[in-house]
């Protein structure tokens, strides 16, 4: 309406996020899944014909899927962001430092790749990554939200491993990558949505918005459609936060990162950490629906790439800052980078049978 | 200062922006519009035509405006009972031509053609009050049909008896006075309409029937439900209005000794537009006479000055039109969202910039480092016991607490298992104290200082203080009551911790961070209770000093401790013993060795201290946000500190998991013991103080060995 210009300066303006209900209705699933092990800040999760990783800081683990041991494969000079298994086996892994290595290799990149947030391999050994920004490590990616970041971008490295391809520019943290039988879906994280695009680029359409939290890591489900690891919660705080920029620029100059009004992986455990009222505890009881900085959600999408269902670790919780999933063996497992646990959810569903 | 912090101060601590709030919550603002209006349409007519407030000009329309206002007066009743009344210009008619064919038709009496009117006037309010209130019908259609019949047989009568009327030969000399004489300088008319005018608001303000109309104007359901019978109440408005008509229209025969066809034409828009331009809701409920009559003069003022500035009836219909248009729509949308318009307002941060701390953290070298001693204490009452604020045991070891559901319990020694229902206070139980007498003292949230004798019998020793000169909201009333102690000449000094909100929103006073916690002392001599000391931010507990002439008091939101000499040679002076302590101080309680015990409320946090300085960010916060994702300070997590008189920190006790003691408000030592209260807790903690004197209570550190 054209009067709404004028409207707006009477209107109120209250901060909303989109609520858990539908397909996010919550639940204590991941927080009550079987816990496989302990492990410090478990990241990506995944599996070859015939072996499990995981990665853990600089460590590189290998799981047993009897579930008795981690074992540690390698460790690397700076944290692993990211790790990716073609289907012949060959191996991708980005480190926080800015490098990429495949099968131990360094790629020659270009300087503005320094951030890279996740990895994918298609079937003809295309490796896609997702470079979270041109200019903030992997491990600044607090730092890029408080910032309003959105010069991430995505790039397709062919076989031979010549200068990357950049296919899109100008992502809010683009920080999860789905390849598909014609075109790519990626995360976003910092407008909570998934769009996908062509393998060799192009318009990205919107697929799936208005999600509760920031979506990171896709992995592909067996039975079509795909996992998606939440790693934060939008919290109306941290929306609000980041329209107020005096205070965000104070705060990012004065107060240590752990004790930011941002969103975190790690359930709170300092009492300098910022409270919402929401979050008193009460009669010795912190509410689930309390508003907090971390959350554990992990979210089944159907072949639409629309969500069916979601598995939750609630404010009371630990399990939270889910970083990855995958299907392993028929079952789900899940890495609570926050939680520092590795999780199984149980028995994968055919679609429409969850 | 930064440059930037100076200039925040001007705009957010200087600018009494609070003020506007306060004034909003007063019932009073609701009459501001209408008397805006009133104020307007006086000076302007009274500025655009020369000579319209003079005498001569005036004479005429106040015994006109005596009739209209007493109109007004009824329709204002059946307003604010949530009905309406059209029929008023019918039924004003009909009674005027009751009283003048009663005086110059029958040649009766005066009084008998004020009974004819009245008459005339009560049956058809009694025929509207029957079919609205007892029948049911709709008030706006029935009053039509009233209104239509009404002026129908009117009509028929005027054109009959007219002439009669002009022929007759009757006069009386009080008939002729009621018309033209004046008491004191007053119309007659000017008079009844301010006599009615008094005697109807009193009826609505101060009468059981007056409330009873209010109430059904204000929800028929709720009336019903209480009791009131509703129909009564309406048929009782419309009969009141119908007589109300009866006395306006003997008065306009009086005044014109016979009525014409344009008599009472267009009476019921007038009346209607003044009742509600004077800012009676439609709806029922809101309202007052005086309004009403504000509302009046506006509305004969408009309509004779557009007279007399030439305009004709059309223009005039026109302009009343408008004006009800838009008082109805300022009603509605002022009713809807004036408590919207109080929320955006009443909160009002000011700029605040917290001093420096030491650390608290666990591994910091300072001597607030917190540690997890509170979490071995044992529980009393866990599960039973919901929001002990504060604690205290008597000579017989017994534990007393308040609860959030406003009882007083005592836990039995030894085992502190078995309890009972000391005392119902009604409000929220927090500071607690045992005088001289045995008597418990308690703060009561919300409520006031209070009593309790030995046999659990509660007495209010007060709920105000002296009025401040420049308060807005009456500041004597005591809004959050929090601590208190009994000096040794039995004097109870106690503090009330804001002005600014009721007890249950005390977090909003953290948010604001405005200075108006006030320290005061009860004398029970003279039943008399003054304010010390005022201006601190959010005042808490209060501790008698072991040298019996000195208090220590916590300001909470400013993280400080003061000490204030009420006895002795500095008496009246304040001194601030420790400031920018990295916690919230609450109660704060003696210890054995002479040192004395604060709890922690919670604890600072960088973003909420960084907060205090971004006063429009919180502003913004409160405005934007519900109140579950304000940025509070961290008060899950609390603890125990042991200073001297000194202000120097001895030690620290604290829960850093906050399974058990995440909120410390309280605690109390005794016999070798501290029993740990929490205000958003679940339990007492009990824990073994290593050491400690296993003989001393504070019971005899007050009032000695004998009871």
């Amino acid at each position: 309406m054209i009067f709404d210009p004028i409207l707006n300066l009477f209107r109120g303006r209250a901060i909303t996020i989109p609520p858990y209900d539908g397909a996010f209705r919550p639940n204590t699933a991941l927080e009550t899944a079987e816990i496989l092990h302990e492990v410090a800040a478990p990241d990506n999760l995944c599996q070859t014909k015939d072996r499990i990783l995981l990665t853990s800081g600089c460590d590189l683990l290998q799981i047993d899927p009897a579930g008795a041991a981690c074992m540690s494969l390698a460790v690397y000079p700076a944290p692993i962001t990211s790790l990716a298994i073609s289907p012949d086996g060959k191996q991708a892994l980005s480190l926080a430092d800015g490098r990429l290595l495949i099968d131990g290799e360094t790629i020659q990149l270009s300087p503005e790749i320094r951030c890279i947030t996740a990895l994918s391999f298609d079937a003809d050994d295309h490796l896609y990554l997702c470079n979270g920004s041109d200019s903030r490590p992997t491990t600044d990616w607090a730092v890029d939200l408080m910032e309003k970041g959105c010069r991430g971008s995505v790039w397709q490295i062919s076989p031979d491993g010549r200068q990357p391809n950049c296919l899109a520019r100008n992502l809010a943290w683009p920080s999860g990558i789905l390849v598909q039988q014609e075109r790519l879906v990626v995360s976003e994280g910092w407008r909570h949505r998934l769009f996908s695009m062509a393998k060799s680029g192009g318009q990205p359409v919107p697929m799936l918005d208005k999600i509760p939290g920031y979506p990171g890591r896709l992995t592909p489900s067996r039975f079509g459609g795909a996992w998606l690891a939440i790693f934060a919660p939008r919290n109306r705080l941290v929306e609000f936060i980041l329209q107020e920029d005096d205070y965000r620029r104070d705060m990012m100059r004065e107060i240590p990162r752990s004790q930011w009004i941002a969103p975190s992986l790690v359930p709170s455990n300092s009492f300098l950490d910022p409270l919402q009222c929401g979050a008193i505890k009460t009669m010795g009881v912190r509410k689930p629906w309390a508003p907090g900085r971390s959350y554990g959600l992990a979210v089944r999408l159907d072949a639409e790439l629309q969500p069916i269902a979601s598995y939750h670790s609630r404010a009371d919780g630990t399990h939270h800052g889910i970083t990855s999933i995958a299907e392993i063996d028929g079952h789900i497992w899940v890495a609570a980078c926050g939680g520092n646990r590795l999780l199984d959810l149980g028995a994968v569903h055919e679609l429409g049978a969850v | 200062m930064p440059v930037r912090d100076l200039l925040l101060r001007c705009r957010y601590n200087l600018i009494p922006e609070h003020l506007i709030g306060e004034v909003l919550t007063k019932r009073w603002t609701d009459n501001a519009i209408p008397f805006l209006a009133l104020v307007i349409t006086i000076v302007g007519f009274g500025t655009a035509i020369p000579g319209f407030f003079q005498l001569q000009s005036l004479s005429d329309s106040t015994r006109q405006l005596g009739e209209f206002s007493i109109v007004v007066t009824g329709l204002t009743i059946v307003m604010l009972g949530g009905g309406i009344d059209l029929s008023v210009g019918s039924i004003f008619a009909l009674s005027a031509f009751a009283a003048v064919s009663a005086f110059f038709i029958f040649e009766q009496p005066t009084w008998i053609a004020l009974l004819a009117a009245l008459i005339v006037g009560g049956a058809f309010g009694a025929f509207n009050g029957f079919l609205v209130g007892y029948a049911g019908l709709r008030a706006f259609l029935t009053t039509l049909v009233t209104f239509i019949i009404g002026r129908a047989i009117y009509d028929i009568l005027v054109v009959n008896y007219a002439a009669k009327i002009q022929l007759s030969m009757m006069s009386s000399d009080v008939w002729d006075f009621i018309g033209d004489g004046t008491v004191f300088g007053l119309a007659i008319s000017v008079l009844a309409a301010i006599m009615l005018a008094l005697v109807a608001h009193i009826m609505l303000s101060r009468s059981r029937p007056g409330w009873h109309i209010l109430a059904v104007g204000g929800s028929r359901r709720s009336a019903h439900n209480a009791g009131i019978r509703v129909r009564r109440a309406v048929f009782a408005t419309y009969v009141i209005s119908g007589l109300c008509c009866g006395i306006a229209g003997f008065l306009l025969a009086c005044r014109l000794s016979g009525t014409g066809p344009g008599t009472g034409l267009n009476l019921e828009i007038m009346a209607l537009t003044a009742a509600v331009v004077g800012g009676n809701s439609l709806g029922g409920g809101r309202g007052s006479i005086m309004k009403g009559i504000m509302g009046a003069v506006i509305v004969l003022v408009t309509t004779n000055g557009l007279i007399r500035l030439g305009y004709g009836t059309g223009t005039n219909q026109m302009v009343l039109g408008l004006m009800l248009a838009a008082a109805v729509i300022l009603d509605i949308r002022w009713l809807k969202n004036r408590h919207k318009v109080l929320n955006e307002l009443y909160v009002a941060p000011i700029h605040h910039r917290m001093g420096e701390t030491q650390s608290a953290e666990p591994q910091a070298d300072s001597p607030y480092a917190l540690n997890d001693r509170l979490s071995q204490a044992t529980p009393i009452g866990l599960g039973d016991l919901e929001g002990p604020e504060d604690v205290i045991l008597d000579h017989d070891d017994h534990l007393y607490c308040g609860t959030r559901h406003g009882e007083i319990i005592r836990f039995f020694a030894p085992d502190y298992r078995r309890s009972e229902v000391f005392a119902h206070t009604g409000g929220f139980p927090l500071g607690l104290a045992f005088d001289r007498a045995g008597n418990l003292i308690s703060c009561v949230g919300a409520m006031g200082l209070y009593s309790i004798a030995p046999d659990g019998i509660v007495t209010k020793l007060t709920a105000e203080t002296s009025r401040s000169l420049t308060s807005v909201v009456d500041d004597a009333r005591l809004r959050d009551p929090n601590d208190c102690d009994v000096a040794p000449d039995g004097r109870i000094f106690f503090t009330d911790s804001t002005k600014r909100y009721d007890a249950h929103d005390w977090a909003l006073d953290s948010i604001e961070g405005r200075p108006t916690g006030r320290l005061l002392c009860y004398h029970p001599a003279t039943e008399k209770t003054e304010t010390l000391l005022d201006r601190y931010r959010y005042a808490n507990g209060v501790c008698i000093a072991h040298d019996g002439q000195s208090l220590f008091f916590a300001e909470s939101w400013a993280c400080r401790v003061h000490r204030y000499w009420f006895d002795g040679p500095k008496v009246g002076t304040v001194e601030c013993v420790i400031k920018d302590m990295p916690g919230y101080p609450d109660n704060i309680n003696r210890a054995s060795d002479g040192t004395y015990w604060m709890a922690w409320l919670g604890m600072r946090t960088p973003s909420f201290d960084l907060s205090l300085r971004h006063p429009g960010m919180r502003k913004r916060m409160t405005r934007r946000l519900p109140q579950d994702d304000w940025l509070f300070p961290n008060i899950n997590t609390g603890g125990v500190v042991k200073f001297d008189e000194n202000g120097r920190v001895i030690e620290t006790l604290g829960d850093l998991a906050g399974a058990a003691h995440p909120m410390v408000t309280s605690m109390r030592e005794h016999k070798g013991e501290l029993f740990i209260g929490g205000i958003l807790n679940n339990r007492i903690g009990r824990y073994v103080i290593p050491g400690a004197n296993q003989r001393w209570t504070g019971l005899r550190s007050y009032w000695g060995e004998d009871r």
